[in-house]
């Protein structure tokens, strides 16, 4: 399509077209950033390196508000003993994994539809990439938040990791059928704040059901929610 | 043939926007005419491996796009441009085009060379560091069609890749289609016949989800004699077709 000036003065045995395209690809070039090259040596394709940098709920305005309310909970946890840091990690979590991809959040979606690399890996690594750093940026806070002893482990754990990895496989479940991250979040949080109420009006105060005989419903429950997602990110068959 | 599809339907709820389309297509540029809402778009979106038919058989590329390996490899030699084009707002034309050449699994050495003939040919080299949040509505069509042509793809699906272009270059963008229709399969859908008559070397035309018209532009300008709606010999074929086909 593009003729520079010039081009047709050149002489015959000089291909000045394909000498411009290698000093404008060495230009142009871009250099991955750390992040970048380690999650693309890891999953070992730098599509979806490059797929899970461009995470929407992964951008640094997200993350940093992601620390300012992880942060406050800390502090109003430590000063006054209200759990909030095990009622706040697994909604911001929710919400995280519910805008990581989708229509009308990524945009590029149909396009990235199109690609070698699967939407249903693009989706897996971004919900692993967010859960993850939701989980550290959590530990961080309870770390903070919690008197470091025997209990604190099992207190995070029960408190808000499993009740979190539920709440997250129930928002990306929601969003994946819906094809709608609002809906994913709504359904997140709605399921997070019926969990929180039923706890609260049978012990008198609001926190979660965080006893260790919940721990199987929990899991039962965000697995049936991943096999809603792999069903409904299922590859037809028999079309064709 | 690198494009095989027979009886080929899809349906959203009650309505059908595609009712069974039979195509076979090669190497050349084959345009895709017709009226709002005939089916184009879902036609061309399912093949690009991105909606699934309701029913019916397609073969893309000599493959067998129902199953996960031979869709995997009918994608690394695809190229789309959809309607609507989403973009990342911040990233650069050369880092967009360059996502989507690593999303189709080119080899990570072959990358750059690719995207800076993509983007030389789509004539954004002037442009290649901006950021598209600051490029014109055709300047991102353009952006557009660098990543749909970066892996030199052998199956080409356009859907209306001219909109926003201005004359000049829509008559650069033909010229282009030519090209690459000498090697591949170009599917161009247009509302401009004008588009088809100079690039097209087949045309099909769709209504109400059916083919109605298959053949060489020539063969459509010739549908058009004595029909006096249109302003051009194409048109008035198109126009002629159009109005054989509801009556």
């Amino acid at each position: 399509m593009m003729q520079r000036p010039g081009w047709d003065a050149a002489p015959p045995d000089v291909d000045l077209r394909g000498v411009w395209t290698a000093v404008a690809a060495q230009v142009w070039r871009r250099k991955p950033g750390p992040f970048e090259r380690l999650a693309g040596w890891l999953l070992r394709s730098p599509g979806l390196a490059r797929a899970l940098v461009t995470t929407p709920s992964l951008l640094l305005g997200w993350i940093i508000a992601t620390v300012v309310v992880l942060g406050a909970g800390a502090a109003v946890t430590s000063g006054t003993g209200v759990p909030l840091v095990a009622l706040l990690a697994p909604a911001l979590a929710a919400a995280g994994i519910a805008y990581a991809y989708g229509p009308g959040i990524d945009p590029a979606w149909e396009l990235t539809r199109s690609m070698a690399v699967s939407d249903r890996m693009v989706l897996l690594v971004r919900a692993l990439a967010v859960f993850g750093l939701n989980a550290a940026l959590g530990l961080a806070a309870s770390a903070v938040s919690l008197s470091v002893g025997s209990g604190a482990a099992a207190a995070v754990t029960f408190g808000w990791l499993l009740p979190m990895t539920a709440v997250c496989a129930l928002a990306l479940a929601a969003a994946t059928l819906a094809r709608s991250a609002n809906v994913g979040v709504a359904a997140g949080l709605g399921g997070w704040a019926i969990t929180v109420v039923a706890a609260g009006g049978s012990s008198g105060r609001f926190t979660a059901l965080t006893d260790s005989s919940f721990v199987l419903p929990y899991l039962a429950f965000a697995a049936c929610c991943g096999a809603v997602v792999l069903y409904a990110t299922r590859i037809p068959r028999g079309l064709s | 043939m690198n494009v095989e599809i027979a009886g080929l339907t899809r349906h959203f709820g009650r309505n059908q926007a595609v009712a069974g389309v039979d195509l076979e297509a090669g190497p050349g540029v084959f345009g895709l005419l017709g009226p709002n809402g005939a089916g184009k778009t879902s036609l061309l979106r399912m093949m690009a491996t991105v909606l699934s038919p309701s029913s019916g058989k397609m073969r893309l590329l000599d493959r067998d796009p129902g199953s996960y390996g031979p869709r995997r490899e009918i994608r690394r030699r695809l190229g789309y441009l959809p309607q609507n084009l989403g973009y990342y707002p911040s990233f650069t034309v050369v880092e967009f085009v360059e996502y989507f050449a690593l999303l189709k699994e080119m080899p990570a050495a072959r990358v750059p060379a690719a995207v800076a003939t993509a983007v030389e040919r789509a004539d954004l080299g002037d442009k290649a560091r901006a950021k598209l949040r600051t490029l014109s509505g055709g300047m991102l069509r353009r952006v557009g069609i660098a990543q749909a042509i970066v892996n030199d793809p052998e199956l080409l699906l356009l859907d209306e890749p001219t909109a926003g272009l201005d004359p000049e270059q829509r008559v650069a963008f033909r010229a282009l289609l030519r090209d690459l229709g000498e090697r591949a399969t170009v599917v161009v859908s247009t509302h401009l016949v004008e588009d088809v008559g100079a690039a097209c070397t087949e045309v099909a035309l769709m209504n109400a989800g059916k083919i109605v018209f298959r053949g060489t532009p020539e063969q459509l300008t010739a549908r058009g004699e004595g029909h006096g709606v249109g302003d051009a010999p194409l048109e008035r074929g198109y126009s002629a077709v159009l109005t054989e086909a509801r009556s």
